[in-house]
């Protein structure tokens, strides 16, 4: 691996100044930006560990909501008896997430961050427009499993899953940063290129994510997780769906948010509109799946892909609440 | 394309206790290795493997505190405190660990190479969970891929071990886990 030094600080603004300095980067567990040096894609020169900050490695539960900080492992957060019993759909999003052993290591702070897996993007040899170059391989070139909206620009898909349980959520992303603490709500963390190319995240220079919340207010009533991949073992999903009803005991208060299909996570209000409890409701919802999608010469398949999920979500969701 | 001069850089040093299967060792590694390297080449544990150095393949896995972690994405540097459990720790004083003893017995590895990180997942599986049904099995060695053996045996090899570790001494692995399938119309033989 190319050498790098290690930086650990002792408190947040030193963190912020020492990431500022040259070409340095956060360091979390690693796994995604070791494999990121590994393959020759990234080069800091030092990383900036914030394991060693204070205080981002508990998960605190208050009537707001449920805090969980940035350093959390993501297997503690999917065996926590909390978030279990109050946001089920964020624990089975992430026992779908990579192995037993990356979930052991991974934090949430670092899969919210990870980079997309396009393979020109983590190949060396290749430059596009997400790494400061022009124009994208993928369009006119492998693209199987490249995103089918909001694809124009650049058509990599935000690899995280815990990203569209959050988005479904309104989970609230608390960011340090050099004026103090701001907060965005997880649709506004998640960007698409149109925003900036070079970010999947709206992270300004120096800033990190210091923890995250799960509003109470938005519990569902009842829920489910549906994904598609070409391994079982483990596997990046092909597409998801992350379906919420009746959010906070508020009947008709739903969410549909795809994943692996587009650049952020991919809220559909047309399709929770016809989430309607009729007898037909998933052949309606279902059938528009795929409105507004550009697929490209071979991920065609995602739009049936996602018709198939989305009848699943929904009566795994009604037979999960009957049940 | 930017080139990779890794003589230029200079290599931050450092001097660290790692505890490692319940023993003390001080080693100097630079901050930029991994666990796997510095298990390997620092400190001659080689019963480590390293597979795809990408967390995609499981054959590095060892425990740190107890869980299994890919030890080619930890820093070694960051590993400092924590106790680190690697195959050559498996052994209970001179005898083979149960899992060991059935990988051993019931011909659970080909080439051996994915056999380490095997051994170490289960292991932690059996420590937390001593009896644990056929899915919770396949859902713990998700990540640790053999290319040889098919998995059957690796899965009977840890039924059989975990019975071991129960004190069921009577527990025996099925016939075909053993000898193969019979032939249809055909009686199995003992020969
Ligand atoms: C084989 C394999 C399969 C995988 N499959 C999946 C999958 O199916 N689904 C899935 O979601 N993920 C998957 N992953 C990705 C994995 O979940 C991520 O690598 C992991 O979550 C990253 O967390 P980390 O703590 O290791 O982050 P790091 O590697 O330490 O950091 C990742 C990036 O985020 C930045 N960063 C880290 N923490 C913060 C913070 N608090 N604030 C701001 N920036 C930060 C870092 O600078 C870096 O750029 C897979 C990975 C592998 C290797
Ligand atoms: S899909 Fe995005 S990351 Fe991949 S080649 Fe095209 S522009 Fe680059
Ligand atoms: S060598 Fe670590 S997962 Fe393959
Ligand atoms: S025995 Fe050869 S890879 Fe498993």
């Amino acid at each position: 691996m190319r050498p790098f030094k290690v930086i650990r600080p002792t408190n947040e603004k030193e963190a912020m100044e020492q990431v500022s300095k040259g070409n340095a980067s956060y360091l979390a567990a690693g796994t995604d930006l070791l494999n990121r040096i590994k393959e020759h894609v990234a080069s800091p020169d030092s990383v900036v560990d914030l394991k060693s900050l204070p205080g981002m490695n508990t998960i605190e539960v208050t009537d707001q909501g449920i805090w969980i900080g940035a350093l959390v492992r993501l297997s503690a957060v999917s065996s926590h008896t909390d978030v279990l019993s109050r946001f089920p759909a964020v624990c089975e999003t992430i026992i779908h997430a990579a192995t037993p052993q990356i979930r052991n290591m991974a934090t949430v702070g670092g899969n919210l961050c990870q980079k997309p897996r396009c393979w020109y993007l983590r190949h060396e040899g290749y430059s596009c427009v997400k790494n400061g170059g022009t124009g994208c391989w993928a369009r006119d070139g492998e693209n199987e499993f490249h995103g089918i909206f909001d694809n124009q620009i650049c058509s990599a898909t935000q690899p995280s899953n815990l990203a569209p349980v959050l988005v479904a959520h309104e989970a609230v992303i608390e960011i340090a940063s050099k004026d103090g603490v701001r907060e965005l709500t997880a649709d506004q963390f998640f960007i698409g290129p149109s925003s900036d190319p070079l970010r999947e995240v709206s992270l300004e220079e120096g800033e990190f994510v210091r923890r995250v919340m799960l509003p109470e207010s938005t519990r569902a009533g009842s829920w489910a997780y549906e994904e598609a991949r070409e391994k079982q073992s483990f596997d990046w999903a092909q597409a998801s769906v992350t379906l919420l009803l009746d959010r906070g005991g508020r009947k008709g208060d739903h969410r549909v948010v795809l994943g692996a299909v587009s650049p952020a996570p991919l809220r559909r209000s047309d399709i929770e509109k016809k989430i309607d409890g009729s007898d037909d409701e998933i052949a309606e919802a279902s059938g528009i799946a795929g409105a507004g999608a550009t697929p490209l010469s071979e991920n065609g398949y995602k739009i049936p892909m996602l018709k198939g999920l989305i009848g699943k979500a929904i009566r795994s969701a009604r037979s999960r609440k009957e049940g | 394309m930017e080139q990779q001069d890794h003589s230029a850089m200079e290599h931050q040093q450092v001097f660290k206790k790692l505890s490692v299967n319940g023993e003390p060792h001080s080693v100097g590694f630079s901050v930029h290795h991994s666990l796997l390297e510095v298990l390997r080449e620092q400190m001659q544990l080689t019963g480590t493997k390293h597979g795809c150095e990408l967390g995609e393949c499981g054959t590095c896995t060892v425990l740190i505190d107890g869980q299994p972690v890919l030890s080619c994405l930890e820093l070694a540097v960051e590993c400092e405190g924590r106790e680190i459990t690697t195959v050559e720790g498996m052994m209970i004083g001179n005898d083979l660990h149960p899992l060991q003893e059935a990988f051993a017995d019931l011909g659970a590895a080909q080439c051996g190479y994915c056999t380490p990180g095997i051994l170490m997942t289960a292991k932690a599986l059996l420590e937390e969970n001593p009896a644990p049904t056929r899915d919770e099995v396949v859902s713990a060695l998700a990540g640790n891929l053999c290319r040889c053996t098919g998995y059957h045996k690796i899965l009977e090899g840890i039924d059989w071990a975990a019975a071991k570790m129960r004190g069921d001494e009577d527990f025996r692995p099925p016939r075909e886990a053993i000898y193969g399938d019979p032939l249809p119309g055909e009686e199995p033989s003992d020969a």
